[in-house]
């Protein structure tokens, strides 16, 4: 078989010829959605060739673990930066961790392309949705497949701009449901992604700063002298002796400012405290771009982040720290938003960035396995409830407050069945794929620290809590609303993807089951490394899963049983939900995620936006312009005007200024020379 | 001998009062007046230099000053006859429209 490695180079090309085709050649609605399509699944296939590749490779001799084998392919295709001792090759890394983000990527992203064909159907720029989606799926491979952080953080803000292009969809919209402005709401999106951006830039200054490379392992491929990587673990303990001077500040450990720094990134990538509060006004944008983009690829790009840099946070104790706690924190904040939200998306996308601090708090256990486990498993059933709550929303006319929904479980069988799976999936019931992998991470919280596990398992049972409550919402009781009594099912190019990501909810767990760990074996090469804390081998606990299990079964069900039975009379269109009556100010304050966009809004927003129209309307209008340019012009004008003052037109006048400049030449003359 | 000082005194005076009348009189015929009083005054200094020195040169510049005086005179009272057609006025503090 002759040598495949450079199919890897295929991967990324597929989706970004399919962007330049779109972009500026094609021109109607069904070509562009076929050469998107095309190019994702194309992408896919090179994927699995690449793996087969990658699998019949040379094992590495140096730097492996007992038992663990060093696998990767480095293909490089130019010298990209070169600058003195600054050199950056433009190379694309494949290895175990590569191959399942690209597979999540392209496989859930070609499903939600074949699904947008149908959901996009008679949009008023569908070729632009096309571009932007395989432009974003284009730089998201970049993201996992660069083999250096600079590499990577092109990718990172490649995905930036395409969230921001792609939520800004219908930016001629002035408001969409529920009553957000898709231009405000993408920009809100790139700025806040932005602060983490800019914690991930002065994390790569600091890598190359302390290590000299920004190249993840040593390359060798380019004829001059090799460029050493950072992430070789001797190095990298060395290096966490050193400390770090802050002046008046004291001084921090070299490896926790490096890793605090990447943690910013991830903070804001990923949608963790306190920089979420993106994640639900994207909701603005179209449905297929919240299934992708905000719930199975760009958003795990955080934890991709941390695992791919394992080596660095696992020398930094103090982070790892740091990364749990604001895993377990934003799991928890954002399962109670996720209860009292109304608008169908709303509530996914808090469950969303609840999810991710369970893959965060998971990675910050040093639980890299179960982080990546859950990740590719919320990957599936969060692009299957997307893409159902979108079936939904096309159903029902473009509703998206449940208020206005109902018993759409017999109008619209097949979304609710799909729509099912995956609620059940997201609540982890067993044996669907999120039963594994949630009670996976439990499994471990429960050793390294009970306190996380009960707080993880609380977070759960509002999980199901939810879900059931969102299920009877939409599916159960009596359509409260005209379009939800008129309800139509989805076509086939909608409802196929429902399926097939419904099959992979269900079998989904297969990937890594307690007996038969194949992710984690896969996985091995990459995570143990000499000097990393194995992961414990008998992390998954069967009495905590059953117990949780059961725990979140009851949940959902009386999430169920209150909306769908109970208080099912008193939801009405446009009022309060029913549980307000009971909880108050409490539900009020987890409708609106405990005030973190109201205090943005009140310690950021409004000074910045003072601070502007100062600057606009005073400083610049008034100041610079007033001042400075029309100043100019008036003084002259003025200086004129008071020498017109001497041009009075009168004989008499000009003969009187002649005579005192006769006398004052005869007085120069006569007396000073 | 009459001292030179008195010529110069009186040339001084005439010429003063030459240049007052042009200053303040508003008749445009009063101002030319004065005006031949001041190139009056002026030759009145020359001849009397000129006597005090025993040179003649003073002299011969004088008539150069009649000249100029007389031809100046022919034309200003051109421009003068010129303009009262329009204006019909010798106010010379009518003359003022090439104000700025």
């Amino acid at each position: 078989m002759p040598d495949l490695i450079w199919i890897v180079a295929l991967i990324p090309a597929f989706p970004l010829l399919g962007f330049l085709l779109n972009a500026l050649f094609i021109r109607r609605e069904r070509a562009a959605g076929l050469v998107a399509c095309a190019a994702v699944v194309l992408s896919f296939i090179s994927a699995l060739i690449a793996i087969y590749a990658l699998q019949s490779q040379p094992v590495a001799a140096g730097g492996a673990a007992e038992g663990a084998a060093a696998q990767q392919i480095d293909y490089v295709l130019w010298e990209w930066i070169s600058v003195g001792a600054f050199r950056v090759p433009f190379g694309f890394l494949f290895d175990q961790l590569t191959a399942v983000m690209t597979l999540l990527v392209t496989g859930v992203g070609g499903i939600i392309h074949i699904y947008s064909i149908g959901y996009i159907r008679g949009d008023v720029r569908p070729v632009r949705f096309f571009a932007y989606m395989n432009l974003f799926i284009a730089a998201m491979l970049f993201l996992v497949m660069g083999d250096n952080l600079l590499l990577l953080f092109l990718g990172w803000e490649g995905v930036g701009l395409c969230s921001f292009l792609l939520i800004g969809h219908w930016f001629d919209r002035r408001s969409v449901p529920p009553g957000i402005v898709p231009s405000e709401a993408a920009v809100k999106a790139f700025v806040v992604n932005r602060v983490g951006d800019a914690g991930m830039l002065l994390a790569m200054i600091a890598i190359f700063a302390k290590f000299g490379s920004l190249s993840f392992f040593t390359q060798h491929g380019l004829g001059a002298a090799p460029i050493p990587g950072f992430l070789d673990p001797a190095q990298v303990a060395q290096a966490a002796f050193g400390q770090v001077d802050l002046g008046i500040f004291g001084s921090i450990n070299v490896m926790t400012a490096i890793t605090f720094l990447l943690l910013i990134g991830v903070t804001g990538k990923s949608a963790q405290v306190p920089l979420f509060v993106w994640l639900p006004d994207a909701m603005a944008g179209p449905t297929p771009v919240s299934a992708l983009i905000h719930a199975a690829t760009m958003v795990t790009s955080g934890v991709y982040l941390i695992a791919r840099n394992h080596v660095l946070f696992t020398a930094a104790p103090t982070t790892q720290g740091w990364v749990l706690t604001i895993g377990v924190l934003t799991a928890l904040l954002a399962a109670t938003a996720a209860v009292a939200q109304w608008d169908i998306k709303r509530v996914l996308a808090y469950s969303t960035v609840s999810q991710l601090g369970y893959m965060v708090a998971a990675v910050g256990m040093g639980a890299y396995v179960a982080g990546m486990f859950h990740l590719l498993t919320h990957g599936i059933f969060k692009a299957l409830l997307f893409l159902g709550s979108g079936s939904v929303i096309h159903g029902t006319h473009d509703t998206q407050d449940m208020r206005r929904m109902g018993g759409l479980k017999d109008a619209m069988p097949t979304t609710f069945w799909t729509y099912l799976i995956g609620a059940l999936g997201l609540a982890g019931i067993v044996p669907l794929a999120g039963f594994w992998s949630k009670d996976e991470i439990i499994g471990q919280a429960w050793i390294s620290s009970k306190a996380t596990a009960i707080v993880l398992i609380a977070t759960s049972i509002l999980t199901a809590f939810y879900m059931g409550r969102q299920v009877a919402l939409i599916f159960y009781g009596k359509p409260r609303d005209q379009n939800a009594e008129h309800a139509h099912e989805s076509g086939p190019v909608i409802l196929w993807p429902l399926i097939v990501l419904a099959i992979g909810t269900v079998i989904g767990g297969a990937m890594n089951l307690p007996w038969f760990p194949f992710l984690k074996d896969f996985l091995k090469p990459v995570f143990e490394t000499p000097g990393a804390p194995p992961e414990a081998a008998e992390s998954f606990n069967y009495a905590i899963a059953i117990v949780t299990t059961v725990l979140a079964v009851f949940a959902g069900w009386l999430g169920w049983w209150l909306y769908a039975r109970l208080l099912a009379n008193r939801i009405k269109v446009g009022r309060e939900d029913p549980a307000h009556r009971y909880l108050g100010d409490i539900w009020r304050g987890m409708e609106i995620a405990w005030g973190f966009d109201w205090f943005y809004d009140r310690a950021v927003v409004r000074p910045y936006r003072a601070v502007a129209r100062f600057l606009s309307e005073t400083f610049d209008a008034q100041g610079i312009d007033g001042i400075l340019v029309d100043g100019t012009g008036r003084l002259f004008g003025w200086l004129a005007q008071q020498f017109r003052l001497a041009q009075s037109g009168y004989i008499r006048n000009y003969t009187l200024v002649f005579l005192f400049g006769v006398i004052g030449l005869i007085g120069y003359f006569v007396f000073l020379r | 001998m009459v001292p030179t000082s008195y010529f110069i005194l009186l040339s001084a005076t005439l010429f003063t009062l030459g240049v007052l009348g042009v200053l303040v009189r508003r008749n445009a015929l009063v101002v030319f007046m004065s005006i031949e009083l001041m190139l009056n005054a002026a030759n009145l200094a020359l001849v009397a230099f000129a006597q005090a020195r025993q040179s003649l040169g003073g002299q011969i510049i004088v008539f150069f000053v009649i000249t100029v005086a007389a031809a100046e005179v022919a034309v200003g009272l051109a421009l003068l006859v010129a303009i009262f057609r329009t204006k019909r006025t010798t106010d010379i503090d009518e003359i003022s429209t090439l104000r700025g």
